[in-house]
């Protein structure tokens, strides 16, 4: 009896927490879907052929799986290349971006100078100026110091970033100046607080940062398209417009390349998955 | 402890690295994909409205100093075309064995070649052009077969995008004085060159040289004419015409064989076509053409009417106004309107390709695109159905007038050249506008030959048994009655303007103004942008 009573609500508990979860996890199914439908499709129209692909109502499954796409995509084009390319300045820009950015704004943060606010302002005030503006000038720079054609060129312009510095000074004002101040009685040099200090604490922000600047650089366009000629320094985005045509769309092309530009990235995500998110989550409880 | 936080620090970076590199893989799958759904959309569209007028204003102060001394030139030339042991530069390792040419020919060539000079002392031409897949191979393979055809000069073609991407590269090349020999920029590209100043007109090298154009199709040759004088050689050049689905004329008791040649037709015939399912839902339209300026343009053409004012700006004065305004502009609105209010016609938005995946999809009957198309459409449709092709429909009441007017693109010579460069680069150009060379290009893209004596060539035979709807294509060319209406405008901002088009023409088949009303704030926009255009290169 007493056995009955005990057990009865906590099956109902269970059974409750059953359906919430499996709704949960239907509502997480439904949403997955509808996320990786558009990289299905591509997938699937790359298997298919022209007049397949053109077919209406659309095909969700090709008729046979023809890699007759891959091959032409990959004979006419060096895709690892401009992956590499893509993924050498994207990780240099990164790394660089973050020593930059923290040092500045450590700087802008932490020390006490004549005019910090001023120049932080002017500091600032950059991120006004499109990115337009500077690109003839930028250019000429490059094309003058004989960086055309170079990882140098593709690199250098992006490697200090005003929004990188104001989003690390925002962050490392959370730190108490108190705790800067006592290190440097103690006699800790300011370079050792930001290392062993300052960065540590900033794992969440420096994450962002680093996000954010990969992003930017892996999807850049216009500033590729100008300082390359030679194919095999082209990144990946500009690489994949080599297969487009002015006058009639070839998608199964198209969505070839675009899988093979997807899959290596696809693959360090999901080796990298579980990283990802302890990191995530471990900065976001810690910060 | 200090050890502990050296860790964990270390820990954070390598989460960090990884992070970074997961959300990239990401941003390359989204990335990939906004590039792969702008594809072919109209190229003017991409244009953003506000950007010639700076670009223009940069591009002028930058001829400036480029035109006024001959010492502007040495730096120019030398940077972008040196001789070939350096230039080959840091990254092409295949180019260095010269025996690698004749393996690297048996593997499909790239879009662009990077195969390397065999002859150190070649002059080098650089070659910027807009053209990547199947045409992109076809450059390829023409520059190679150049290049293997004689040692003296090596030509490098390279794809730098999209037109309008070409065209901002070289725009930023002007203000550095660095930029190609040979140019490819797209029809409506002509005025801004011209008044760049960079330019070397075709017609003084071909006045020096006695080079004969008399084969040349003359409203190809007109295209590129302004006062009297051939700016650019033409080289990939297109019309539009009536593309129509031969299964579903049949189907609907129509003559397959005899496709509408009036707006009037169109109506009429695009009705009979409209299919509908059980529940009344339409499952054919009749008709679509995509929203596309080029097209507007077109159907005034067809009317003979002028776009432009002072003959389209052909004459000795450029255009100061844009009159498409007129009742010539606003029928071909109230046409395409009605057959959309009528349920016969789709509005499927601004994008061409929108409007050939329907075609092929059998979801719209008859559509109008460009000739250069046809290959990829017979490609798309496989054996669903048949193709057939028309001239491009006009109002019953100028049937016999009119015509229509080219489109694609042309190359440019580059004036700030070492003259050696400049020779080699017209020797090239020459070259591409020989029968054989236009033989190839034509069957390989679906662009025009750009002369008359090449059809009788074998490859040209073969392809017209492949293809024969391209004989309208060519009719269509012939017939044409050669107009300052059928040449084309010739304006500064006509990227603008053409865009500009697309947006009356949307605001008029959503219902959001009348066709006059839109037209009428369309060419006052345009009007403003032209008269500062104009004051910036006068």
């Amino acid at each position: 009896m007493s056995i009955v009573t005990k057990t009865a609500p906590q099956r109902e508990r269970t059974v409750g927490s059953i359906a919430g979860r499996i709704g949960i996890y239907l509502l997480l199914i439904v949403m997955a879907a509808i996320i990786l439908f558009p990289l299905y499709y591509a997938l699937m129209v790359s298997f298919m052929t022209p007049d397949e692909a053109a077919m209406y109502p659309p095909n969700f499954w090709p008729a046979a799986f023809n890699f007759d796409n891959y091959d032409t995509v990959l004979r006419r084009l060096p895709i690892p290349r401009f992956l590499l390319n893509s993924l050498i300045v994207s990780i240099v820009v990164v790394i660089g971006q973050l020593i930059t950015a923290s040092l500045a704004a450590y700087a802008f943060a932490m020390r006490r100078f004549r005019g910090r606010n001023l120049i932080f302002l002017l500091f600032l005030s950059t991120l006004m100026i499109p990115f337009e503006v500077t690109i003839i000038p930028n250019f000429q720079t490059v094309q003058a110091w004989g960086w055309t054609d170079r990882y140098s060129g593709l690199i250098a312009p992006y490697i200090a970033s005003a929004f990188a510095t104001f989003l690390l000074r925002q962050f490392f004002m959370t730190i108490p100046q108190e705790l800067h101040d006592a290190a440097i009685v103690d006699g800790c040099s300011s370079l050792r607080f930001l290392l062993q200090i300052v960065i540590p604490l900033s794992r969440p922000a420096l994450g962002t940062v680093a996000v954010y600047g990969f992003l930017q650089t892996w999807n850049q366009y216009l500033w590729p398209l100008l300082v390359t000629n030679e194919r095999d320094m082209r990144t990946i985005q500009i690489g994949l417009r080599f297969l487009q045509n002015e006058e009639a769309a070839a998608p199964t092309l198209i969505m070839a390349g675009v899988i093979l530009a997807v899959v290596p990235t696809v693959a360090m995500l999901i080796l990298g998955q579980r990283q990802l998110v302890r990191g995530l989550t471990a900065g976001a409880v810690k910060g | 402890m200090s050890n502990i936080d050296k860790q964990l620090s270390r820990r954070a970076v390598l989460r960090a690295g990884l992070g970074v590199l997961g959300t990239g893989a990401f941003a390359a799958f989204l990335s990939a994909c906004g590039n792969a759904t702008t594809p072919t959309t109209a190229p003017a569209a991409s244009t953003a409205p506000g950007s010639a007028a700076p670009s223009t204003a940069a591009s002028s102060s930058a001829a400036a100093p480029s035109s006024s001394g001959a010492a502007a030139t040495r730096p120019a030339g030398s940077a972008a075309a040196s001789t070939a042991p350096s230039a080959s530069g840091s990254g092409a390792p295949a180019g260095a064995a010269p025996g690698s040419t004749a393996a690297a020919q048996g593997t499909p060539v790239g879009v662009s070649s990077s195969k390397g000079a065999k002859n150190p002392n070649a002059t080098k031409v650089q070659w910027w052009h807009a053209m990547g897949g199947a045409n992109g191979t076809a450059i390829a393979n023409l520059t190679d077969k150049f290049n293997d055809s004689q040692s003296d000069i090596y030509v490098d073609a390279i794809y730098q995008g999209n037109y309008d991407d070409t065209l901002n590269k070289f725009k930023a090349g002007l203000a550095a004085k660095q930029g190609p020999h040979i140019m490819q920029v797209y029809d409506i590209g002509q005025r801004f060159m011209i008044d760049s100043k960079a330019i070397e007109p075709i017609q003084s090298l071909i006045d020096a040289d006695k080079f004969d154009t008399s084969q040349f199709e003359q409203a190809i040759l007109n295209y590129y004419t302004t006062d009297k004088k051939l700016y650019a050689m033409p080289f990939n050049t297109s019309t539009p015409m009536l593309y129509y689905n031969k299964k579903a004329f049949t189907e609907a008791g129509l003559d397959p064989a005899n496709p509408p040649k009036t707006w009037e037709d169109v109506q009429t015939t695009a009705a009979k076509l409209v299919k509908k399912d059980s529940g009344g839902k339409v499952t054919q339209y009749g008709v679509a053409f995509a929203i596309y300026g080029w097209f507007f343009e077109q159907y005034l053409a067809t009317q003979n009417a002028l776009y432009a004012n002072n003959d389209n700006g052909r004459g000795a004065t450029r255009a100061d106004k844009v009159i498409y305004n007129s009742e010539a502009g606003v029928k071909i609105l109230d046409w395409w309107k009605g057959m959309i209010d009528q349920g016969i016609a789709t509005n499927l938005g601004r994008s061409t390709s929108d409007a050939q995946k329907a075609f092929t999809g059998g979801q719209i009957a008859m559509t109008i695109e460009s000739t250069a198309t046809l290959r990829g459409l017979v490609s798309n449709v496989g054996d669903k159905f048949e193709i057939g092709t028309g001239y491009l429909p006009r109002p019953a009441a100028t049937l016999d007038q009119g015509g229509v007017i080219m489109g694609g693109g042309s190359n440019y010579i580059l004036k700030d050249k070492a003259d050696k460069e400049k020779q080699a680069a017209w020797k090239f150009v020459q070259w591409l506008a020989l029968p054989e060379q236009q033989a190839f290009w034509h069957v390989n893209t679906g662009y025009f030959p750009m002369r008359k004596d090449v059809y009788d060539l074998p490859l040209e035979v073969e392809n017209a048994k492949k293809y024969p709807q391209f004989a309208t294509a060519v009719n269509q060319l012939h017939d044409t009655k050669l107009t300052p209406a059928t040449t084309g405008a010739i304006l500064g901002v006509f990227p603008q303007a053409r865009a500009s088009t697309e947006t009356a023409m949307e605001e008029t088949f959503l219902g959001k103004s009348a066709a006059k009303a839109a037209l009428d704030k369309s060419v006052n926009d345009i009007n403003q942008a032209l008269e500062l255009y104009n004051s910036s290169v006068k």
